[in-house]
């Protein structure tokens, strides 16, 4: 046994060495625009450079909501317009904060997004016929590097195509959402963060069943049937400089 | 080598005409005195005001390719070590065109029968003549040819001429600029004859006869042609013999005949032939032009259903088509891929439509996704590749950014993002959105299929409930004990904000909107019917707040 201390640290960066802790503050999460799940999240928010797996039983219940600040910082007007001023001086050809929806269920209503200040000139909404084009669509768009964001609705998402947009995500440091069915939850993931959210009359609860580098939250009422979460938002952003 | 027979000396003519200069030839047309003269006698003797200055300032090249028809023929692959023999049917008989050196040096020749050639040496790869392939043949090195001189034109089957004194200086000279084209030449495998002269059709005969003949000046053009066989003009055969018979042999000889009795003989066309190849007659050639959009065939010899050689072939064009494009430097936005079948109609692909792009690789990987999702309905015989509206490629600049590295690794844009998900899917399933000014839900929003560059102004937000999730269609709600029912009975959140619009047109609405939650937690989007009849309430599902 020796006392060097520089052994240590020669073990510790061994790439075999799973570290919990390190692996999560490495990448600084995206703030969700909710303090209570920020609080949560291991980066402080939603881990944007992997795969996110939002499961659901029903539409309708807030899982858009749940995105849009994020979403907004992405790719809203404000983003665009920050942006702009930033690279007056230098010309910025790369356009990120794209978002690709890929095979939604129901039309995504242009209004309702333009509330929630998103831009909709950045917004590509793709169609797949079949779930073998849903998965093409999603890795094409993330290995474009255009896309802040790529939503992807599919109920056919094993593990094996997964693992493939995690890959994707991560090699193209861009956030890919996918949303599944509740089912799934009891399924393997190579997602870096599984989110379930269940509606009840009381409100929608939010659960973390995994979140790597973090621990598994619940997150009773996180959506509660009288709050109107568009208001809130725009005193959230009001308060903002 | 590939030239076989021994070429003389590329004879240089340098240096401006000795004051002591004879002859002289004038540009002006002839007028009526000197036309009864012969013609040597009808240069005047270094008495005229324009004796000196360069003849009109032209200067001509002339490529001629007398092995064309053979080399025309793109070499198979498989063959290629074997003996290459052209033959041509001529009544009835396929008779030899042209050998090439190593079917040659078994005694095969011109004129022979193509039997005759094949028991000389048995392994030839005997190939028939096709004009279109000279003729594209000819275009391309037209083309090629074009970025020497901004004045090319076809000749004839096997000459193309040029204009060159304006581009001696960007050359470097005429040494510079010969050695250039016969270096082109030669690396596209062409034997070509080249002969520099004051008049087209001079340079042209000069070639023609097998001399490297470079003359810069209009006064020793005259010595220069006095010596050219008459199979060299090009003139009809029986005119030729006719001349010969006359005791005529070479071009100076026909210099010299009376030119009353030459036209009475043969016509005044000869005379003018020769009137403009000394210059005395003005010659003006058409100018050939490179077509503005691209199109390229590629036959094949069987019919093909082999994706990889289809793929392949298409390649090639698009690499063809970016040459093109380069020189122009322009781009397209869109190609046509025709696949031509014996037994049906051509199949037609067309891929891109959002960005303006001449790279091949970029127009090959949207052809190969096309490619995956297309079914051939039958062998293909021919592919064309017919290239879009030629559009201005606008160039970027890097930016200065010292020790700055770019976030990410942009690998393509997102209009090629887009073009590739149509190519696979399809112009519906992939668009854009944008809000319209419109109080009916339905109508509030429309598709952008080209997706904005910038961002749209944009009004600020109404604070209006909208939904996130909009159905297709209201969906009608069954109503139980006086309560909308969606899954359990809906407890109305808020509303009604009531909409009454659109009357000016068939799709006009009054509703009152909610927003709603059913038991199950679902937050709706509702909205009912007001109608004049107070009795019937029918309530809709319009969208969910997701």
């Amino acid at each position: 046994m020796s006392g060097d201390p520089s052994a240590l640290d020669a073990l510790l960066e061994n790439p075999r060495v799973w570290r919990g802790h390190n692996q999560a503050r490495a990448t600084a999460g995206l703030s969700s625009g909710y303090p209570a799940l920020d609080r949560c999240l291991p980066g402080g928010g939603w881990p944007v450079h992997s795969l996110s797996e939002i499961l659901l039983e029903n539409y309708g219940i807030g899982e858009l909501e749940l995105l849009m600040p994020a979403l907004a910082s992405l790719a809203g007007v404000a983003a665009a317009s920050q942006t702009g001023a930033e690279s007056n001086n230098a010309v910025n050809h790369e356009q990120p904060g794209w978002i690709a929806w890929i095979a939604p269920p129901f039309q995504p209503y242009p209004p309702a997004l333009e509330q929630w200040r998103i831009d909709l000139s950045r917004l590509l909404i793709v169609h797949p016929r079949n779930a073998d084009e849903v998965l093409w669509s999603a890795e094409q768009a993330l290995s474009s590097g255009t896309c802040g964001a790529v939503l992807l609705w599919s109920a056919q998402l094993d593990d094996q195509s997964g693992r493939r947009l995690q890959l994707a995500a991560e090699k193209a440091r861009s956030w890919a959402v996918a949303f599944r069915p509740l089912r799934a939850r009891h399924e393997p993931s190579a997602a870096a963060l599984r989110i379930a959210l269940e509606a009840g009359a009381e409100g929608t609860d939010l659960s973390i069943l995994k979140s790597r580098g973090g621990r598994p939250a619940v997150l009773k009422r996180f959506f509660k049937p009288d709050a109107q979460a568009l208001s809130r938002h725009y005193a959230h952003s009001a308060d903002r400089p | 080598m590939r030239r076989t027979r021994k070429q003389p000396a590329i004879q240089w003519e340098d240096g401006p005409t000795p004051a002591s200069a004879r002859t002289a030839i004038v540009t002006r047309a002839p007028n009526t005195t000197q036309y009864h003269l012969p013609l040597e006698a009808a240069l005047p003797a270094g008495r005229s005001p324009d004796a000196r200055a360069p003849e009109s300032g032209q200067l001509w090249f002339c490529v001629y390719l007398p092995e064309l028809p053979l080399e025309a023929i793109p070499v198979a692959q498989a063959e290629s070590g074997g003996a290459r023999v052209l033959f041509e049917e001529q009544r009835g008989i396929q008779r030899v065109l042209l050998a090439d050196p190593s079917a040659r040096a078994a005694g095969i020749a011109a004129g022979q029968s193509a039997n005759a050639a094949l028991a000389l040496k048995p392994d030839i790869e005997l190939i028939e003549r096709s004009k279109l392939c000279e003729q594209q043949a000819l275009e391309t090195l037209a083309c090629w040819l074009e970025r020497f001189s901004s004045r090319v034109s076809i000749a004839g089957p096997d000459v193309l001429v040029l204009e060159i004194a304006g581009s001696l200086r960007l050359f470097g000279g005429l040494r510079a600029l010969r050695r250039q084209i016969a270096q082109g030449l030669d690396a596209q495998r062409f034997t070509a004859g080249l002969a520099i002269a004051p008049t087209p059709l001079s340079a042209t005969w000069l070639a023609r006869d097998g001399r490297r003949a470079c003359i810069r000046n209009a006064a020793n053009l005259m010595p220069a042609l006095r010596g050219l066989s008459l199979y060299c003009l090009d003139w009809p055969v029986a005119t030729c013999r006719a001349l010969k018979g006359m005791g005529i042999q070479n071009l100076g000889d026909c210099f010299r005949l009376p030119r009353e009795g030459l036209v009475r003989r043969f016509g005044s066309r000869l005379l003018m032939q020769l009137d403009q190849a000394v210059g005395r007659l003005p010659d003006p050639r058409t100018v050939w032009r490179a077509p503005e959009r691209f199109s390229a065939l590629h036959d094949m010899t069987a019919e093909q259903s082999d994706r990889d050689l289809l793929l392949a072939i298409c390649r090639s064009l698009l690499e063809r088509h970016e040459r093109f494009l380069l020189m122009r430097q322009q781009g397209t936005q869109q190609i046509q891929l025709k696949l031509f079948h014996l037994r049906a109609a051509a199949t037609v692909l067309s891929v891109g439509g959002a960005d303006v792009e001449r790279s091949a690789e970029h127009w090959f990987d949207l052809l190969k996704i096309r490619f995956e999702q297309f079914r051939l309905p039958e062998p293909v015989i021919a592919v064309r590749l017919e290239g879009g509206q030629p559009r201005l490629l606008g160039g970027r600049s890097a930016g200065f950014e010292f020790g700055r590295r770019p976030v990410r690794s942009v690998t393509y844009s997102m209009r090629q993002l887009a073009e590739r998900l149509t190519a696979r899917m399809g112009e519906e399933a992939v668009y854009g959105v944008r809000t319209l000014a419109e109080h009916r839900p339905q109508c509030a929003w429309r598709r952008e299929t080209a997706l904005a560059e910038s961002s749209h102004a944009q009004g600020a937000p109404v604070l209006l409930q909208r939904p996130l999730w909009l159905l297709p269609e209201p969906e009608v709600l069954s109503v139980r004990e006086g309560h909308p029912w969606y899954e359990g009975p809906l407890h109305l959140l808020s509303g009604p904000e009531r909409l009454e619009t659109g009357w000016w047109d068939s799709d006009g609405i009054s509703r009152d909107y909610y927003r709603a939650r059913n038991p199950r937690g679902l937050t709706l989007w509702v909205f009912r019917v007001r109608e004049r009849r107070a009795d019937s309430e029918s309530w809709y599902l319009q969208g969910y707040f997701g």
